[in-house]
């Protein structure tokens, strides 16, 4: 019994520091922030009124900010089917095909992921310019006729910010499901192609499958954050404009509580977008869910 | 053993729970109490006995915002300032300042001074105000400048100390000291208009010839940075349609004030120019690409521009058309014989409410007019609001401040300080929906909808 008593001693001494972390750092912030979100207040001052909902009525009223969670869900959506399309398509081709430059492939699709947000809005505010743009260049060489599209302009911002999101993410994931597939013994493959099974069906019925919990995995991964890459995307492009075009749920959290002076509702907005990410992932992960199959 | 085990644990979570409950609570407590009592108390005790005695050695906090003029001024004059005095100054200079001092400022630590302008997209200055969090420095004008035998009032310009952006409250108390103005109007290329042979317009309706005029060589009338620099445009617009009597009433969002024709004038007037501006330009009316729409001056694809006079220096190393010369004028007049009007932008410095040592501060707010402050700012391009300083200057600065002499009219002031109306903010919906109008995704009407939509909001939560 002694002993006993003394390794729990050692297993409580061990997990205090991080419990007692994790509670001070993120816990409690938390919870304030669910407690801010029922007062008015301003973000330097420390008087505050009690108001309750009413934050949180203002905001389902708020057209700005339907708008801003409207284009949340547009990238969230758009941005996560293409990038996974694109990643798991590519990563399939690079570990199953044998392809000349198989690694220089990889790391040139790995670089946007190391490049800041902030180098990646000054690369694509070159290709995006109207006038000597290299996107506008281009169309304009394969048309034959000047094309002068407002990449940034209110109706193709959003287009605009997908392109730059989805350049960006392909390379991280399409390595995580290299790693993945090439674990994925080569006998299955052999014993199937001998079956008849040509490349799309093996993808389809093999590769997919058996990579499935890896995927789930970094759906919620990716979503979350969507959410919070979306806020840098347009901080470093837009601004949120012309004219809140672009604005984004974050973005617009950070403008009134930041600059508005609104900073308990802001913080219902956080509030909003935390229970929003929350129940989509979890959302997420239900659907997903499959037996997991084993080599 | 596992039930022990998991005791233990929820024991350890409970009790980590409870110490962080505990420190947030007596963090939280001081942070409540003393913030809003310094602010206020120091406000009203200091100028009596603490102003007079200001701690040598003592070192002071200044936070400044770094703008074209650059930061080299402001170490120059914070060293001036120890030498003449013996306080000591903790130089913060950013280009985002806000961010640099955002985050110290919400854990209830503030500069001693900051130097930043109104009119920027964070706000922070617009924020304090609502919240009346900024230091009384009325006493400052009627202080003696450190090492000078002058009196501050004495030396900075009429009218400067008697706008809304110095005395928010419309109290006779100024708040905010005025700093760096620069006359702002429209920007444009003298070289290209000298070329062309064209004149400079005097009315709006002489613009719009122009702008046909312009158009037939493949060149737009207007384009502007972003949105932000409208509020110059229309401040300046306002008076000269409707004069000062207007101003303060659409400024202080008197009820039915956008029905009224001069509220109309001012908006068919900018709905008009919509039409002239340079299509690109609302794709480039971010903070990312801003100074593509200022190189469409210096290239010649637009003519006249919204703009201060740090755009000289801002472009400075910027390409631009052969035989490219700075042009500013004012705002056109609304009729023929009418005022033409420049609005005068000026940077603001002030004392939070929170800061420690307010003395201190109140000195280097003085100190900033003294000759030797005054010398080293003008150097770098930042002109202080004294009197007789437009003598000193040379080169384009001296055209620039030249502007009230030839004619055009000085107007100041800003939209009156009202306590946060959520989700709303006077750039949204003034300004921000200049872009759509341009790119033709609004109509004047829509936007004009949405003004009157949230000016009585804005005026029942008006700062008192």
């Amino acid at each position: 019994m002694k002993k006993r008593s003394g390794r729990n001693g050692f297993i409580f001494l061990c997990a205090a520091p991080a419990v007692i972390l994790f509670t001070v750092f993120m816990i409690i912030p938390t919870i304030n922030v669910f407690r801010m979100s029922l007062f008015k207040r301003s973000a330097y001052s420390t008087t505050e009124d009690f108001v309750g909902l009413d934050n949180f009525t203002r905001l389902l009223k708020d057209v700005n900010f339907i708008r801003s969670m409207q284009n949340t869900i547009l990238l969230i959506v758009v941005v996560t089917i293409i990038t996974f399309g694109f990643a798991l398509v590519f990563a399939a081709i690079l570990t199953r095909e044998k392809i000349k430059g198989q690694n220089f492939f990889r790391i040139i699709f790995y670089i946007p992921n190391i490049l800041s947000v902030v180098v990646i809005s000054a690369i694509f505010s070159a290709i995006y310019d109207t006038n000597n743009g290299t996107l506008n260049s281009l169309l304009s060489l394969v048309s034959g006729k000047t094309v002068a599209i407002l990449w940034k302009g209110e109706g193709m911002v959003m287009t605009s910010l997908i392109i730059a999101m989805i350049w960006q993410a392909i390379g991280y994931y399409m390595v995580m499901y290299m790693a993945s597939m090439a674990s994925i013994p080569q006998s299955l493959y052999e014993s199937t192609s001998l079956d008849g099974a040509g490349r799309i069906t093996q993808f389809f019925q093999i590769t997919l499958p058996l990579i499935w919990t890896n995927i789930r995995t970094t759906l919620t991964f990716f979503i979350i954050s969507t959410i919070n890459m979306a806020f840098l995307f347009v901080k470093a492009m837009t601004s949120g404009g012309p004219n809140g075009a672009s604005e984004v749920a974050l973005s617009y959290m950070y403008k009134q509580a930041y600059t508005n002076s609104s900073y308990g509702f802001g913080m219902a907005i956080g509030a909003l977008v935390f229970v929003f990410s929350f129940g989509l992932s979890a959302l997420v992960n239900a659907v997903t869910k499959r037996e997991p199959l084993e080599f | 053993m596992k039930k022990m085990l998991s005791i233990l644990l929820a024991a350890a979570m409970v009790m980590s729970m409870l110490a962080g409950c505990g420190s947030s609570a007596d963090d939280a407590a001081p942070a409540e109490e003393s913030a809003p009592a310094e602010s206020e108390a120091p406000a009203e005790e200091t100028p009596a006995e603490e102003a007079e005695a200001p701690a040598e050695g003592a070192t002071i906090t200044v936070a400044a915002i770094e703008t074209a003029y650059g930061s080299e001024m402001w170490q120059k004059v914070c060293e001036a300032f120890t030498a003449e005095t013996g306080i000591n100054v903790e130089l913060i200079t950013d280009k985002n300042l806000e961010d640099v001092i955002g985050p110290s400022m919400q854990a209830g630590e503030f500069p001693d001074v900051i130097h930043l302008a109104t009119g920027r997209e964070k706000a922070l200055t617009e924020t304090f105000i609502k919240d009346q969090n900024i230091v009384d420095i009325t006493d400052v004008l009627s202080m003696t400048v450190p090492g000078e035998s002058a009196v501050v009032g004495d030396k900075i310009a009429g009218g400067f100390t008697e706008t809304s952006l110095t005395n928010p409250y419309g109290d006779g108390k100024t708040y905010l000291a005025p700093m760096f103005y620069s006359p702002c109007g429209l920007f444009y290329n003298a070289g290209l208009f000298e070329e062309k042979g064209w004149d400079v317009p005097t009315t709006w309706d002489e613009m719009w010839e122009l702008g046909d005029k312009a158009k037939a060589e493949g060149i737009s009338l207007f384009t502007y940075p972003t949105t932000g620099y409208f509020d110059s445009f229309f401040y300046a617009l306002m008076y000269s349609v409707g004069g000062a009597d207007f101003f303060d009433k659409a400024t202080n969002y008197e009820e039915g004030i956008w029905e009224t024709p001069e509220a109309q004038k001012c908006f068919d007037i900018i709905a008009k120019l919509a039409e002239y501006t340079e299509p690109t330009t609302p794709a480039q009316a971010n903070d990312q690409d801003f100074t593509k729409n200022q190189q469409l001056v210096l290239d010649n694809k637009a003519l006249f521009m919204p703009n201060g006079t740090w755009i000289v220096g801002e472009m400075a190393e910027a390409p631009r058309a052969d035989g490219f010369a700075w042009g500013m004028t004012a705002l056109p007049a609304v009729e023929a014989g009418g005022d033409g009007y420049s609005y005068t932008w000026f940077e603001q410095a002030w004392i939070p409410g929170g800061a420690e040592h307010q003395a201190e501060a109140k000195q280097f707010v003085a100190f900033l007019y003294s000759d030797a402050a005054c010398a080293i700012f003008a150097e770098a391009g930042a002109i202080q609001p004294v009197l007789n300083i437009a003598e000193t200057l040379e080169g384009d600065n001296q055209m620039f401040y030249a502007i009230y002499d030839n004619g055009a009219k000085a107007a100041m002031g800003n939209f009156a300080a009202y306590d946060g109306v959520v989700g709303v903010s006077n750039r949204d919906v003034w300004f921000e929906p200049i872009n759509s109008l341009v790119s033709g995704n609004m109509t004047e009407q829509e936007w004009i909808d949405g003004i009157k939509a949230v000016n009585d909001q804005m005026r029942d939560n008006l700062v008192q």
